[in-house]
């Protein structure tokens, strides 16, 4: 116990900023939004208690149903690729003979450095058919590939994973990057005097040490995947053919602003944030599992 | 110790690769930003032409970047972007420094509560706040006024998160206790210890916390109704238009738009990279 | 002390200093004072062209200013969502399109925010003057609530340099089967080396020459009541015909988006041979592909049905009127909309900007109009649009367009697929499968509208 003699109202202090700020810009508009997903809002000026049917009909919802598919698929085809390049990227940086680091660093960051409105107009000509940059490059290698290869159209989960991809690999690699810096080299030496190749040396030594950045990235891959939004939004400029592009919280933006029912947008939002809250806790779980 | 390793020669043309194709659009980018619109359509990168290394350099223009600033008034919307991302960065960082020092160096009854609440805001989906958040504004009457923008970011959860875990990392508890044994007041111990141990983390939370803000252009448009407000992401984004798209135009302000960010962020680099890792490593 | 600021690296220091310099910059200019009228633009183009006028009305009017400002129409439909729900600050006036009108006049009369302008139009004779499709997208029930700002008429544009060389006649072609037959010897199928060319600018995923195309056969997606009539014989009908373009032997259909740089250098390269064109798609073309001037011209929509109509409509504007603005505010402002609206030289200006064509009767013998469009090789490319505009088909607003849009899009992807897939290729044989697939997105839709309470009411 602490024998300081601080009041323990200074805590409390110092977390006022956020308390207050959070009471007034969160928690306030969070109770709003809780009360609307009761409503059924229909443009301007009607707003009509109506009980659980948002959340009865947001389970026979085909609309739902897809958009949670694409979400899910996406952050699944994100992780599974962006993470292995990541700490790829991150391995091969990780040498202190390796010259000219901070400009390889600066060049794979700088991707997440703009504004996803903008990699989203970026991609929506690159992706484009015949003259997209992308098509036009890998006809040029591989003449079999068709150069009217519809990304935007057929394969828009792809496109998505791909873009995503160019914007995050260089962040998540700063952490990787950190993590193996942190890793004891004498480990990693000794290891390999012993006889273990620079696979297992990977596997046995290196990959626990960073298992809790690891964790720690995979959250926040999670959480921001499932959040995906602007990217399709400007990419395809709306869902896309099908709605292979519809993402939560693009269903949502538009059930609340496109349509104008809110209150629907609302349950959505809420079911959005009880599955972010359970992944968040279930990673947590196993992450602090892996660190026994 | 420098040594010539072997596993060099593979490692440098991986990453010259992967370089290259990080940079292409980059390069795509600002070809597009001089380029004419008619141009923008009929070549990839540089217009053919009978110049230097068969490229027309003469059908290059600067025109796009005269536009924006004389006749669209980007100047202004610059300098908003700049007010808005310092000032909210700067906030942010000790609104968040201040919140993470409370969680990590304090022990009270609700601290596990706290701490589960922070987390748990950052699940908070945005679109979620966005209509009732909206109305509110008008309520309070900060509908647009910069400080309506500024009020909500003043301790964000996800920086008290990270300056928490920062702070638990790398400030002793002894440090502390000795200072408060001494009788030395909390300010003073958070100001003249705590600080500059987390320095790092104050760099990368700048940092993140200047580029989310820049970047933003949903809350600001939502929020803002005169256009001398518009930050540069809500002025660039509105060139879009619906009859036409000024393609040239677009990607001259997306450059203008990146180019302080780029610049901000060489010169934070070090700290940026080095206070994301701590609040990270520790999970 | 000075110790304890060292411990802040140079980047602290500077985001201070642009913290600093920035909020002197924006104090020494502040903003503006709003006690102008406010109206909302959201298409720069108009922005810019009204801008002058605004300036010589505001120069003549000073007690009545009004201060134009450029707000992206999804910004402006959150503002006039959150105006009229809870009365956040709103525009006086404001230039929306049908979408956003069709959500604002959604739901009982004394909710709707916009001005009923329908007995004040029929008191100066407006809608006599103005051409009468043009209201269609703004009225409920009969009361009209926005003044037109366009007409959108559409027509057939033609790679006339190729059909002519070809020796083909255009004046053959009256209805798209005709169009089919006539263009035959130009189409070149096959190979995607750049040697192909295909007869029309469409593809199974362009959901929004749909209804385009089915308001012009008569079809269309919700009645006069706003009920959904997707599933009727004549929308299946245009769906099927649609299909077999796309695909098949008699596939005639190239995917060339608009505002696309891939679609565009599909057009140069002479790959398409035609394309459905609203008037503002014709600006559009002259600014963003200028090589194709002279090669182009434009004739009307080949038709149905022997003797059916000829142009169909696509997009349009109107000016609404914030219902709370007081009486006589709103009569000054009203003078300033007929300024603007039916002004000669604005319609002019807006002509040859964007050829946009304007809904006022009395300004379609303005010599604007009958000058010859080196773009479309001299033809008076606005007289051919506005002999259209008389012939526009009527539209309802509903709310649920996009639904509906969406439901008869995805159709059409599957009905293609559903051709491919069992090798049918023709107009008849595809009939029932469009029928049913009509059938399922009209359930679709019904069910969207049905679990909302207010559509019930409004019945």
């Amino acid at each position: 116990m602490s024998k300081s003699r601080t009041p323990s109202i200074t805590p409390w202090l110092f977390l006022a900023p956020f308390l207050v700020t959070f009471a007034v810009f969160t928690i306030y508009p969070l109770s709003q939004s809780f009360v609307l997903s009761f409503q059924q809002t229909f443009g301007p000026r009607s707003t009509v208690p109506v009980g659980f049917e948002n959340f009865r009909y947001l389970f026979t919802d085909p609309l739902f149903w897809i958009a949670l598919k694409n979400t899910t698929l996406f952050t699944l085809g994100s992780l599974c690729v962006q993470l292995p390049l990541s700490l790829g990227l991150a391995l091969l940086l990780n040498r202190p003979e390796l010259k000219g680091r901070s400009l390889f660093r600066l060049i794979f960051f700088a991707p997440s450095l703009v504004g996803l409105v903008f990699v989203g107009m970026i991609f929506s000509l690159i992706f484009e058919k015949r003259t997209g940059l992308l098509n036009v490059v890998i006809h040029s290698i591989i003449p079999q590939f068709p150069l009217e290869f519809p990304w935007l159209q057929n394969y828009v989960m792809l496109a998505l994973i791909i873009a995503a991809l160019w914007l995050y690999v260089g962040f998540n690699m700063i952490y990787f990057l950190a993590a193996l810096q942190n890793v004891p080299g004498e480990l990693v030496e000794s290891a390999g005097i012993d006889g273990a190749g620079p696979w297992d040396r990977f596997v046995h030594v290196t990959l626990p040490h960073i298992m809790p950045v690891a964790g720690f990235v995979v959250l926040l891959s999670i959480l921001g995947s499932f959040q995906l939004f602007e990217l399709p939004f400007v990419l395809l400029g709306g869902s896309g053919p099908e709605n292979r592009g519809l993402t939560l919280v693009m269903y949502l933006y538009n059930t609340g602003f496109v349509t104008g029912d809110l209150g629907y947008a609302s349950a959505i939002g809420w079911v959005l944030a009880l599955i972010l809250a359970s992944v968040a806790i279930v990673q947590r779980r196993i992450s602090r599992k892996g660190e026994e | 110790m420098k040594r010539f390793s072997p596993a060099l020669l593979v490692i440098y043309p991986l990453l010259i690769f992967f370089s290259i194709v990080t940079l292409v659009p980059f390069a795509w980018m600002l070809c597009a930003a001089f380029k004419s619109n008619a141009d923008f359509f009929n070549s990839l990168f540089l217009p053919q032409g009978s110049g230097f290394l068969g490229i027309a350099w003469d059908r290059l223009t600067l025109a796009n970047f005269s536009k924006l600033f004389g006749e669209l008034g980007m100047m202004r919307a610059t300098m908003n972007s700049v007010f808005l991302a310092s000032t909210t960065a700067l906030l942010g960082t000790i609104g968040g420094a201040m919140g993470g020092y409370a969680l990590a160096k304090f022990e009270f009854r609700g601290r596990k509560w706290m701490t589960r609440l922070i987390l748990g805001a950052m699940v908070i989906p945005g679109p979620l706040l966005m209509a009732p958040g909206y109305q509110l504004m008008f309520n309070l009457g900060l509908l647009d006024t910069y400080a309506g923008m500024l009020l909500p970011a003043i301790a964000p959860a996800f920086g008290i998160f990270l300056f928490r875990q920062s702070i638990l990392n790398s400030v002793p508890m002894d440090l502390i206790e000795a200072a408060r044994i001494d009788g030395a007041g909390e300010i003073r111990i958070f100001a003249t210890m705590v600080l500059p141990i987390v320095r790092p983390m104050i760099g990368a939370f700048l940092m993140i916390t200047f580029l989310g803000t820049w970047n933003n252009f949903i809350g600001p448009q939502i929020l803002f109704q005169s256009p001398e407000k518009f930050p540069l992401s809500v002025a660039i984004n509105s060139l879009k238009g619906v009859y036409s798209q000024d393609y040239g135009m677009l990607m001259a302000g997306t450059l203008v738009s990146i180019a302080p960010i780029l610049v901000l962020f060489l010169m934070l680099q070090k700290e940026f990279i080095a206070g994301l890792t701590a609040g990270s490593v520790k999970g | 002390m000075l110790d304890w600021l060292r411990n802040f690296s140079l980047g602290v220091w500077a985001l201070i200093g642009l913290a600093l310099v920035s909020s002197v910059y924006l104090v020494t200019r502040p903003t503006a004072s709003s006690s102008d009228h406010a109206f909302w633009v959201f298409a720069r183009l108009h922005f810019q062209a009204y801008e002058p006028f605004i300036r010589e009305w505001n120069e003549k009017t000073p007690e009545m200013r009004i201060e134009p400002l450029l707000v992206s129409l999804p910004a402006m439909e959150r503002r006039l969502f959150s105006g009229f729900m809870s009365g956040t600050p709103m525009a006086d006036l404001f230039e929306i399109t049908q979408n956003v009108t069709a959500r604002l006049i959604s739901g009982p009369a004394e909710d709707i925010g916009l001005r009923d302008l329908t007995d004040l139009l029929k008191a100066e004779g407006l809608l006599d003057a103005i051409n009468p499709p043009s209201f269609s997208p703004w009225t409920l029930r009969g009361r009209i609530y926005g003044l037109p700002h366009d007409v959108h008429p559409v027509l057939l544009t033609y790679r006339s340099d190729l059909v002519e060389a070809a020796g083909i006649d255009v004046n053959e072609i009256e209805t798209w089967e005709d169009f089919v037959r006539v263009m035959w010897p130009l189409q070149r199928t096959g190979g995607a080396g750049g040697e192909d060319r295909y007869l029309l600018n469409m593809w199974q995923t362009n959901s929004e020459l749909l209804p385009v195309l089915m308001l012009q056969a008569g079809g269309g997606f919700f009645d006069a009541n706003l009920r959904p009539v997707l599933d009727s014989e004549v929308n299946a009908m245009v769906m099927a015909t649609i299909a077999t373009w796309c695909t098949g032997p008699k596939r005639i259909a190239i995917d060339a988006p608009e505002f696309s740089a891939s679609g565009n250098a599909l057009k140069i390269r002479g790959q398409v041979v035609a394309a459905i064109m609203p008037d503002w798609l014709a600006g559009v073309w002259k600014t963003d592909i200028p090589g194709l001037s002279g090669k182009l011209k434009l004739m009307p929509l080949p038709a149905w049905t022997k003797g059916g109509r000829r142009t169909s409509v696509m997009g349009g504007t109107m000016m609404g009127f914030n219902k709370k603005v007081s009486e006589e505010v709103f009569r000054e402002q009203w003078k300033f909309a007929q300024f603007l609206y039916r002004s000669p030289a604005l319609a002019a200006e807006m002509f040859r900007r964007s050829m946009i064509i304007p809904p006022d009767r009395n300004l379609w013998s303005l010599p604007v109009f009958d000058e010859p469009d080196p773009y479309f090789s001299g033809q008076p490319a606005g007289r051919l649009f506005i002999e259209q505009a008389p012939d526009v088909p009527l539209r309802v607003s509903s709310p649920f367009f996009n639904g509906a849009n969406e439901q008869s899009g995805q159709a059409l992807l599957r009905l293609v697929e559903y051709a491919n897939a069992n090798g049918v290729y023709t107009v008849e044989g595809l009939l029932p499968k469009s029928r049913e697939l009509l059938a399922e997105a009209q359930a679709q839709l019904k069910r969207q509208m049905e679990r909302n309470v207010f559509m019930r009411e409004a019945q």
